[in-house]
């Protein structure tokens, strides 16, 4: 079981943070937030903090996956798990960009 | 013992009634695998004919075939019956035919349950076919989405055929999910540890988590629109603070992992079939398993891609855009993985090879097109045009019904022990690949001209008449082929033409039984070291025919097999599984007539159904187990393991772990269809909050210390040989107190009829309530299986399960409280 | 060359076409689907000629073609990533431009859908209502407030722009503009019953001296 929670650990973070961020992004838009602070406005600082955040995450999972403590025996577990751990973390960067790049609510 | 002598009393202690009388009572994964797969393909039989009507229609302008009332039912049928009566049933009877075959052992997890989930199928699209003839069918469009299909719009029982239908079919869906994913994880060959497992389990295995994970929230849904249209709980109106876009988040939610569903035991197919069709391993099993979860995984952050066109801001379209894209990189990993892998062997022209070289070129022209509706402002133009009905088709047919072809040929000897004879095969490849890509390269075409998806008919003015044409006619050409497939494979069953054991020459464990398959399967079970035990050791088949495996010995009479250690395979536990019983049609017509009750509206026949799928559920599980203490069992080779009775983690136990996985996520789906409401609905915050009362909050504390605390008595105090009595009482009467807190808390909500919030609050009480009650009658029937004998402090694997279901009631009740009341606290 | 293209465009051409644009927005996703359209060729064609290459690939010795390497790194990773990393850019940054912002000079519309017709009304012009035909300027962006009084529908001129849903509770706004005067035919594009199929309207784009007369009243 634990080799199979090594696997899935880092793609499951990832869709956590994905909602989780998606969610915040609606919650700010429902409450209309317009003060800026240090040239952004204030929601797209949340956002782009809960970024920062998901992408530390997915970095400590990482390197847990390759530490020998916590990380797979050798052989099929290990690499399977650590290219689950890439994963989630080109996924977070890859799809969570956006809240620096792109317009947020209307 | 005579391998022969072997074969007989093991035949004997496996087998069904003879005749079809056997199927009602039936409960080997041999012949459910097959009536699933059956039953599938009539369904495709139907949505084919549907599609026809369809490309009837559509072939020429101003047509008078079919008017448009009947026409929404034709396209509405056709999508409904291809994904969730075709589709999804097909992968699961193709999953449960071969799995324990390829595993190295005897059946799955939980016989009976295979097939209530085939009846409960059975009889739910027989509601579905019913409407069809009767011209009642639903027609909303295959994803239904209210206002359109809410009461004042659908006034008609057409959406109630769609929604109690379709929930009542999900619960295969469901127990098929639970089966499969316990059956991988724990019921393999001894040494097959997770590295050597056939790839088509792992596909099977990540397919069956998303089922658990993906389905809730349709089902969840489903209840929804249903409550709404049945009793006026409003979900999605408007005007009492629901939201249609609620329906649509709930329904993608499920709808987009559900084409990864359908595409990933495919996937497995070919990387199954391919490699022997080359005469090779698969290049990067590693890296294919790797992209397999990633894919999974990754299906869930894509739904929001469906609604591009419905207002969301620009960064949450980006997300998803984003995300989309993403998902194109561990597809991309597969695909490449299978052309090394050609290029690794030497791949021969059979007729399966013929199939994934059809995959090969619709499939990939589909995930192109894929990536081309990911990015938005081409979205906005193509959107519910029929450009993206023949995308959708170029992955389905491509990715789905291509591979599923390539499997009925390549596993057709392995069901019938005989080879082709009339090579229809070939001239039906090849009428099926040009009809579909007239088909549907032509919808494109007139998609980009403007054509919109589900319109009746056209004029001559919009210039789409030639395409049409030349689209319809491909229809019927494509339809030509697959009707010669069919009657080959009537053919087949019909002509002896005696095929040799293996005829492809695969390494995997299903073509080590006799031809066809034997209901036990393998007359001993083997010991696996490598991915392809039938490369490795080409006598294996013999010796296990011999006996020389584990449980080689059929003199218990009983039917018997192994549970194994998850990642390494040791054997762990010695299982009997029960043997031929109408349990499983019985509660699927009881649970039938529960639906039926809704659908027609006669109310008083709820109850009274209820209590017989209660009734019957305390009888399925009342027949297993022993009044005997039984020791270890000598499973073979020396070696001596404990019956699952005389455990601490039962099949039980892990399936309702996962089951509870499968409810986490409805429960989840219903939280946030709450904050949803709450944030996204112009009517909220509602007119009046819940009054939180201290009461039940009191009450439900005491009540879980107590569920939480009796439960681990129970356990404790029947180990130290004192007996779970006290622990069981404490127990129930923990639950008694979260019901009561639960009752408290219905009472104190505004009227659910009157606004969405009330509505929601009513749906989270009754959930904790049914927990609460399922958890009470599982204490309730482990005090009288303890005074029958069935409990000792050996004898304690039953115990185990009830603490997880309170566990779960306890939980659930407390975030149901603390959503309810909180808002109102802070406010 | 051109004479292909000529009679590609040709075959896409139509009053309902989103391939033969009347306005910016349309162009430009035009455009994007000729990119598309032609990287996803060049993509089809590369993974057919490999998957037949592979029937001449097995003369030659295993160890030299199944490489994790060439076929998981390289095509599986890195080709993908780089690929759909520009076309997400592209995709993005178009999207952003499409969007209705602030600052342009333009003329805001109310778009009211309901089975089967639609209504339209103007800021320019309050009180003035007219069914089934939307009138705008030429030459101008203008902002459409979308909305809805019964079940989904969908505001599409396919020559225009992009279509936006018309949700119950929300209002959707969508930019469109149309190059010259003329005559664009809408949709509505999400099904809604029976008379979906004749659920239409039409766009009339005027020059500005028509648009005045427009806004004072006459046709």
């Amino acid at each position: 079981m634990t080799d199979l929670l090594r696997i899935l650990v880092s793609p499951v973070a990832w869709l956590a943070a994905f909602s989780a961020v998606y969610g915040l992004h609606g919650v700010l838009c429902s409450m209309m937030l317009d003060a800026t602070v240090f040239g952004m406005s204030r929601s797209r600082l949340v956002l782009a903090l809960a970024f920062v955040v998901a992408v530390l995450l997915q970095a400590g999972l990482l390197a847990m996956l390759y530490s020998t403590r916590y990380g797979a025996a050798p052989g099929f577990a290990r690499v399977v798990s650590r290219a689950s751990g890439w994963t989630g973390l080109v996924a977070t960067i890859w799809t969570l960009f956006p809240t620096l790049a792109v317009s947020t609510c209307p | 013992m005579k391998a022969l002598t072997r074969h007989r009393r093991l035949a004997a202690i496996w087998s069904s009634r003879p005749g079809w009388r056997g199927w009602l009572s039936t409960v080997n994964h041999n012949d459910v695998g097959l009536m699933f797969l059956v039953t599938a393909f009539f369904y495709f039989l139907v949505g084919g004919i549907l599609a026809m009507l369809i490309r009837a229609q559509l072939a020429t302008p101003h047509s008078a075939f079919a008017g448009p009332e009947v026409y929404s039912q034709f396209f509405t049928m056709h999508g409904t019956i291809m994904m969730f009566l075709f589709a999804i049933p097909a992968i699961e009877g193709l999953a449960i035919y071969l799995l324990p075959k390829m595993l190295g052992t005897r059946d799955l997890a939980y016989p009976r349950l295979t097939a209530y989930g085939f009846w409960c199928y059975f009889f739910g699209g027989a509601m579905l076919l019913v409407a069809l003839l009767f011209g009642i069918a639903p027609d909303g469009g295959w994803f239904m989405y209210p206002p359109l299909t809410g009461k004042i719009h659908s006034p008609g029982i057409n959406t109630d055929f769609w929604l109690i239908g379709i929930t009542f079919v999900e619960i295969s869906a469901i127990s098929a999910a639970v089966e499969l994913t316990v059956s991988i994880l724990k019921y393999r060959a001894p040494g097959m540890s997770l590295g050597r497992m056939p790839i088509f389990a792992w596909y099977i295995l990540v397919t069956a988590l998303m089922i658990l994970t993906g389905f809730p929230p349709l089902i969840l849904g489903s209840i929804l629109l249903e409550l709404e249209r049945a009793f006026g709980l409003p979900f999605f109106q408007l005007e009492l603070g629901g939201d249609s876009l609620l329906w649509q988040h709930l329904f993608w939610l499920f709808g987009h992992p559900e084409v990864y569903i359908i595409f990933l035991p495919a996937a497995g197919v070919i990387s199954t079939i391919l490699p022997v069709m080359a005469s090779t391993t698969l290049l990067g099993y590693r890296w294919v398993v790797a992209a397999a979860v990633a894919l999974a995984i990754l299906s869930f952050g894509l739904w929001v891609h469906h609604m591009f066109t419905t207002g969301i801001p620009h960064m949450g379209l980006a997300f998803f855009s984003a995300a989309s894209t993403l998902v194109a990189i561990p597809t991309a990993v597969q695909v490449f993985a299978w052309i090394g892998t050609m290029w690794k062997g030497t791949p021969r022209l059979h007729l399966p090879m013929l199939h994934i070289l059809g995959f090969f070129a619709t499939f990939v022209i589909g995930g192109l097109t894929g990536v081309m509706v990911a990015v938005v402002p081409f979205d906005w133009q193509v959107h519910d045009t029929a450009f993206v009905t023949a995308h959708l088709h170029y992955v389905l047919f491509g990715g789905f019904v291509f591979p599923i072809l390539a499997a009925v040929y390549y596993w057709l000897p392995l069901v019938s022990g005989r080879k082709r004879y009339f090579r229809l095969g070939e001239v039906a490849f090849a009428l099926i690949f040009t009809g579909f890509h007239a088909t549907f390269l032509a919808m494109h075409w007139v998609g980009l001209m403007g054509q919109r998806r589900r319109i009746s008919t056209y004029a001559p003015e919009d210039g789409w008449t030639a395409i049409n044409l030349i689209s319809s006619v491909g229809g019927f050409v494509l339809a030509f082929g697959l009707a010669m497939v069919l009657v080959e494979v009537v053919l087949h069953a019909v002509v002896r033409h005696h095929s040799a054991r293996n005829p492809w020459r695969a390494g995997t464990l299903e073509w080590a039984t006799t031809m066809p398959a034997p209901a036990y399967n393998f007359a001993s079970l083997p010991h696996v070291d490598s991915r392809e035990p039938l490369w490795d050791d080409p006598g294996l088949p013999v010796r296990l025919a011999r006996g020389e495996g584990y449980l080689g010995d059929p003199a218990s009479g009983r039917r018997e097999t192994l549970m194994v250690d998850v990642a390494t395979g040791v054997p762990e536990q010695h299982v009997v599984y029960p043997t031929n019983t109408h349990l499983p049609i019985v509660l699927a017509a009881v649970t039938g007539l529960f639906f039926l009750s809704i659908l027609i509206k006669v109310f008083w026949l709820t109850p009274v159904a209820v209590a017989g799928v209660v009734a019957l559920g305390w009888l399925w599980v009342w027949r297993l187990g022993s009044r005997n203490d039984l020791g270890e069992q000598p499973i073979g080779r020396d070696l001596r393991v404990p019956n699952i009775a005389e455990s601490d983690r039962p099949p039980g136990w892990w399936g309702s772990a996962f089951l509870l996985v499968a409810d986490g996520t409805l429960f989840g789906s219903l939280l946030f269809g709450y904050a949803f409401l709450w944030t996204v609905a112009p009517g909220w915050p509602p007119p009046a909050f819940a009054n939180p009362s201290p009461f039940a909050l009191v009450a439900a504390s005491a009540g879980a210390a107590l569920g939480i605390a009796g439960g681990v008595f129970s356990i404790r105090n029947n180990r130290d040989g004192k007996g779970p009595v006290p622990g069981l009482l404490m127990a129930l009467g923990g639950m008694l107190g979260l019901g009561v807190a639960l009752m408290v808390f219905l009472a104190g909500a505004p009227s659910p009829s009157s606004h969405a919030y009330g509505a929601t609050l009513w749906v989270l009480g009754s959930y904790g309530l049914l927990h609460a009650v399922l958890a009470g009658l599982m204490l309730a029937f482990l005090l009288s299986r303890h005074r029958a004998g069935y409990i000792s402090s050996r004898r304690r694997a039953e115990l185990a399960i009830a603490p997880v279901w309170i566990g779960y009631a306890c939980v659930t009740t407390a975030l149901i409280l603390l959503a309810a009341y909180l808002p109102g606290l802070a406010t | 060359m051109s004479v292909t293209t000529g009679i590609v465009l040709s075959g896409c051409a139509g009053p309902l076409s989103p391939l033969e644009p009347g306005g910016p927005a349309a162009r430009s996703i035009a455009t994007l689907w000729w990119v598309m359209l032609t990287a996803s060729v060049a993509i089809f064609a590369l993974v057919m000629v490999l998957v037949a290459l592979a029937w001449r690939a097995a003369a030659k010795p295993a160890a030299q073609n199944g490489s994790e390497q060439v076929w998981i790194m390289g095509l599986g990773l890195a080709f993908p990533v780089a690929v759909l990393l520009s076309l997400l850019a592209y995709g993005l940054w178009l999207g952003e431009r499409l969007l209705p912002r602030d600052g342009a000079d333009a003329a805001s519309v109310q778009a009211e859908a309901r089975r089967w017709s639609w209504a339209f009304s103007y800021d320019d012009a309050p009180g003035r209502i007219t069914e089934d035909v939307l009138h705008i300027p030429a030459g101008r962006p203008v902002d459409v407030a979308i909305t809805t009084v019964d079940v989904i529908h969908s505001f599409w001129v396919p020559r225009l722009a992009g279509k936006l849903d018309a949700i119950p509770g929300h209002v959707n706004v969508l930019r469109i503009e149309a190059d010259v005067p003329g005559t664009y035919a809408g949709l509505s594009s999400e099904f809604s019953g029976p008379g979906y199929d004749r659920h239409a309207f039409t766009v009339v784009a005027h020059g500005p001296d028509d648009w005045q007369a427009f806004l004072e009243g006459g046709e």
